[in-house]
């Protein structure tokens, strides 16, 4: 084991044996995965004021005391379309119920594009335009569709990445809902 | 000839270092918030794309991005200020260069580390090949050619 | 009917390989000269096969046969014929497919050019390696990565590629080229261990392979720089490398095969470094295969993402086969790997070589650590970093200075020793070029260290190449008499290597140069415009004069027409883009980009004419990026001078040695030959 080369490759299979280890620990995880969860979730909800399309203004503060679902989305994109009849049977579930507000926040689209296509498709609940995408910054949100749930006490609850069924609708409402 | 060869030499040092010195002088015109938010914008990944920073993104978030960053150095707000403010919203993640506390610190410390090593060993491999002496032929090699000379 | 034929070719490419390695491995058992003889052919049964197999998927491509799934996912009826070709390339599968032709191809040359020592044990041992990579990739073919998998009921018509991948022309060079880069590693590498396990590490494996590992070297620098260019032209946000993880998996072995190329000189001349040497081309295999694993496992998020699948473990397990084989043996061999020789003297041509090898070795170190450290984050902690341009740029470009540097002095340095005369009358007058390069650009506004010392150092680097052509040049002259042009034409046939060696040195003059001025003077504006309006960049004047609309089958199209004006004079109409393609949702942009020689000037078209018919571009003026393209032609000149064969002409004999000659004299022949180097 004298020769210089024989320690250097010692060293170097120590290196190398250790980031295959690494490498393999992490073939399996998906990089997205991980990053799911909001930040936000826990955190008190952040202020926001927006006008929907037919011209109501809704607030942070006008909401407080309803269960809020948050939903991101848009016109175009394919994930928004797969879950819109998600989104319609948890409107009509909910459709006399006061205290459960479904809030649509338009991201990264027209109105000009977007009112047409909710007329045609028969959108029943609030959407709103987010001028500057002040509020999907503030949300730290990364694309769409995302969907927050809001606890009547203005508490982040729950979030949602990506196309959410039904049933995780009704997840985030109830943890929502059970929240002061 | 030697005070030419110092003239010849010293002229391309005093080139040299007084165009690098030329260089660095910090130039005119302190920090502007916009410059600052533009720095920033190099510093933050768009949230929506894979690994393109803010200010090279054209998406819409990286452009609601950099309108906040101006309206935030505007305010006042640090830039150590703004950085916190989307790493809670985003998570560490959202920063290109990890910072230097914790386990960032690898990246930056162990290339240093590593070259600094290198050049050592390159320094002390080279101390060692001097000082290796040349072969002396002994007494008895001496010997042996004259024999092989002779007979 | 295509399937079958698809996977009978695989299929038979397998066997060819596993039994090839069978009978050569019999023959070196039985130390049996025919078994050795004969196992050298399957090689070629192995390129056979992968032909089929390539001709197989273009023919089901072309028919747009889509009872082929990997036809229905990346072709459609309405794809256009040159897209389609490249389809064989689109994605995970096909590239395979690639993989092995390309790899047969190399093999078959390789067995074919060493035919006449078929039974050396050298060339027997090379060819069971190389089989055995070969074997690897066509099993992926037949387990996890199936390129002729059918589908039940096909589809009408198929998804078409990824519409990134129908984009542009490039698409046809950027993966072939990189590949016959990537893959052609393969055969140094199969030396390399050949001449470890048979003990034989003396030069012959080197010049052996030195042609392979050149052509290797240069597809994959062309391969890197046209990817640059793709991303420049072709994905529109205004830049050309972006340390994405799959450009820095591609860097990595060209970082190792470059540290190669000059050290092996060293071994040449002087028989040291051979452990450093076999290290390297053993790393450069490994890197290869590092990159096609981090490109397609997922591991990394990558702009290359849609490649992901799941062969991520295979590829991990072959890498750790392969590294492990290495180190091993080294490890093995490692008491009678000592080299005889030793550098004399700090300044002198042989350690400028091993300082150009750490600087390389310590930037593929940065690069592997940036890439891989969001992984080790996640392993050790689980959280999410990111390591992205920032930490790539102030990392590596002290150390790429730093190589400048040693690239302006290495070849004006002796071997063995330098005095300070010799060094004077070399360097003195490139170094005052530098020097005076340097305070021109700060006259001219240039300002910022790195800057200013990448043109200093780029201009000391090209006055010490003109100066060493020159020199060698007139000394022909004088000793032949000959004109200018013959002179140098004869002097660069004495020694192509050396002089192909100083032009792609050029090349890298010029690219350095661009990088330099690109980070320091690019400006990038947003600007907003109605119909007629117009606004101004860096004295480029824009006018936005309308819109138009284009739909084909393969897509729909708006783009914007802009005319530029810049001092007075009309540079042309303009159109960039936004294209959506049927399947996709998002639209990709489409760059316009006037090329100058100084300054491009660069339109995207960021967000279509909305109600009030207003529109949104980028206009980015950015500096010398033709210079990229420049130099990477010029480095594929020098590459083509290096392998170019050696030219032996009759020379005069010479009463006296000149005080100033590059290059030794060649002896003195009877006829002026042509000799392979």
């Amino acid at each position: 084991m004298k020769h210089p080369a024989r320690w250097a490759a010692l060293g170097v299979a120590v290196v190398v044996g250790s980031l295959a280890v690494v490498l393999a620990s992490q073939v399996s995880t998906n990089p997205q995965a991980a990053e799911q969860q909001s930040r936000l979730v826990g955190q008190t909800v952040p202020r926001f004021t927006v006008h929907t399309f037919d011209g109501q203004t809704l607030s942070s503060r006008s909401l407080a005391g309803k269960a809020v679902l948050v939903n991101f989305w848009n016109s175009w994109c394919i994930p928004c379309q797969q879950e819109l009849p998600s989104l319609k049977m948890f409107a009509a579930e909910h459709a006399g119920d006061p205290s459960v507000v479904l809030l649509g926040i338009l991201r990264d689209d027209t109105v000009g594009a977007a009112r047409p296509y909710a007329q045609a498709e028969g959108i029943s609940w609030a959407l709103a335009d987010d001028p500057g995408a002040a509020l999907s910054l503030d949300f730290g949100t990364r694309g769409q569709p995302e969907t927050y749930a809001i606890s009547p006490g203005g508490l982040v609850v729950g979030s949602e990445y990506g196309p959410a069924s039904v049933k995780n609708l009704d997840t985030l409402l109830a943890a929502a809902q059970s929240h002061p | 000839m030697t005070r030419r060869r110092v003239l010849v030499w010293g002229g391309l040092a005093v080139l040299v270092v007084g165009t690098l010195a030329w260089a660095a002088w910090p130039s005119s015109g302190a920090t502007t918030p916009a410059s600052r938010a533009s720095e920033l914008a190099t510093e933050l990944r768009c949230p929506d794309c894979e690994a393109l920073s803010v200010a090279d993104s054209d998406s819409t978030s990286a452009e609601a991005i950099r309108a906040d960053l101006l309206r935030r150095t505007k305010a006042g707000e640090s830039d150590a200020e703004i950085r916190q403010v989307y790493i809670d919203r985003y998570g560490e993640s959202i920063l290109l260069k990890p910072t230097s506390n914790g386990l960032g610190l690898i990246v930056w410390v162990l290339p240093v580390v590593a070259l600094a090593l290198a050049a050592v060993g390159l320094a002390l491999a080279f101390a060692k090949w001097r000082r290796q002496p040349r072969l002396e032929a002994t007494d008895a090699d001496e010997a042996l050619v004259q024999r092989a000379r002779a007979g | 009917m295509k399937a079958s034929l698809g996977i009978l070719g695989v299929a038979l490419g397998a066997s060819s390989a596993g039994l090839g390695i069978c009978v050569l491995a019999r023959g070196l058992w039985k130390h049996e000269d025919r078994w050795l003889i004969v196992g050298r052919r399957f090689v070629f049964g192995v390129l056979g096969a992968a032909i089929v197999a390539v001709a197989a998927m273009e023919w089901a491509l072309l028919t747009h046969d889509f009872s082929l799934q990997y036809v229905a996912e990346n072709n459609a009826r309405a794809t256009p014929l040159l897209f389609t070709i490249t389809g064989l390339w689109a994605n995970l599968e096909g590239s395979i497919l690639l993989w092995v032709l390309v790899l047969g191809g190399f093999l078959a040359f390789t067995a074919h050019k060493f035919r006449h020592r078929a039974t050396d044990p050298l060339v027997a041992w090379a060819n069971i390696v190389g089989l055995a990579v070969a074997l690897f990739f066509f099993a992926l073919m037949l387990g996890p990565a199936n390129p002729f998998r059918t589908l039940s009921s096909p589809p009408l018509d198929g998804s078409g590629p990824n519409a990134l991948l129908q984009d542009h022309p490039l698409m046809a060079f950027h993966p072939p080229l990189l590949y016959l880069g990537l893959v052609g590693f393969t055969i140094p590498f199969a030396f390399a261990v050949a001449a470890l396990i048979t003990g034989r590490f003396g030069e012959g494996w080197l010049a052996d392979t030195r042609k392979a590992t050149l052509i290797a070297w240069g597809c994959l620098t062309i391969g890197i720089i046209l990817g640059a260019w793709w991303s420049y032209e072709v994905l529109g946000w205004g830049g050309f490398w972006a340390w994405d993880p799959v450009e820095n998996a591609a860097l990595l072995p060209w970082l190792t095969a470059t540290a190669f190329l000059h050290s092996v000189i060293v071994q040449e001349r002087r028989g040291m470094l051979r452990v450093w040497n076999l290290s390297l081309i053993l790393s450069t295999f490994c890197l290869t295969i590092l990159a096609t694993f981090l490109t397609r496992s997922g591991v990394l998020n990558s702009v290359h993402s849609f490649t992901v699948s799941d062969i991520g473990p295979w590829l991990l397990v072959f890498l750790g086969v392969v590294a492990a084989a290495s180190i091993g043996l080294i490890f093995w061999r490692g008491d009678r790997l000592r080299s005889p020789g030793k550098i004399d003297t700090p300044v002198s041509r042989e350690s400028a070589f091993l300082v150009n090898n750490l600087l390389f070795a310590g930037l593929a170190f940065v690069v592997l650590l940036g890439t891989v450290f969001p992984l080790l984050a996640e392993a050790l902690q689980g959280k999410q970093l990111s390591v992205g341009e920032p930490y790539f740029n102030r990392m590596t470009t002290p150390i790429a200075l730093l190589l400048l540097f040693m690239m302006a002095i290495a070849p004006a340095l002796p071997w063995r020793a330098a005095t300070a005369d010799v060094l004077r009358r070399r360097l003195l007058l490139p170094a005052y070029a530098g020097g005076a390069t340097m305070l021109i650009a700060l006259a001219l506004g240039t300002r910022g260290i790195t800057t200013v010392l990448a043109f200093g150092l780029g201009a000391f680097a090209l006055g010490g190449i003109v100066r060493q052509f020159a020199v060698g040049a007139r000394a022909r002259r004088r000793a032949e008499g000959e004109g200018w042009p013959t002179a140098t034409r004869h002097m660069i046939g004495a020694n192509p290597r050396l002089y192909g060696g100083l032009v792609v040195h050029v090349g890298i003059v010029c690219i350095a140069v661009a990088l330099a001025s690109f980070s320091a003077f690019t400006v990038r504006r947003e600007v907003s415009l109605a119909r007629g309006g117009s606004a101004t960049v860096s004295g480029y004047t824009i006018t936005y004069l309308g819109n138009k609309t284009t739909s084909s089958a393969q897509k729909r199209s708006v783009s914007v027409e802009l005319q530029i004006h810049h001092g007075g004079s009309d540079l042309g109409v303009y159109a960039p883009a936004i294209s959506t393609f049927p399947g996709t949702s998002d639209g990709i942009g489409t760059p316009s980009v006037r090329t100058g020689l100084l300054r491009d000037v660069y339109l995207t078209l960021v967000s279509s004419p909305n109600q009030k018919g207003r529109i949104t571009i980028g206009v980015d003026i950015n500096a010398m990026v033709v210079w990229l393209w420049i130099g990477g032609f010029v480095i594929a000149l020098g590459t083509l001078l290096a392998l170019s064969p050696r030219v032996r002409r009759r020379v005069r004999p010479e009463p006296a040695p000149l005080a100033d000659t590059p290059t030794p004299e060649p002896p003195p022949t009877r006829e002026p030959e042509v000799v392979g180097v």
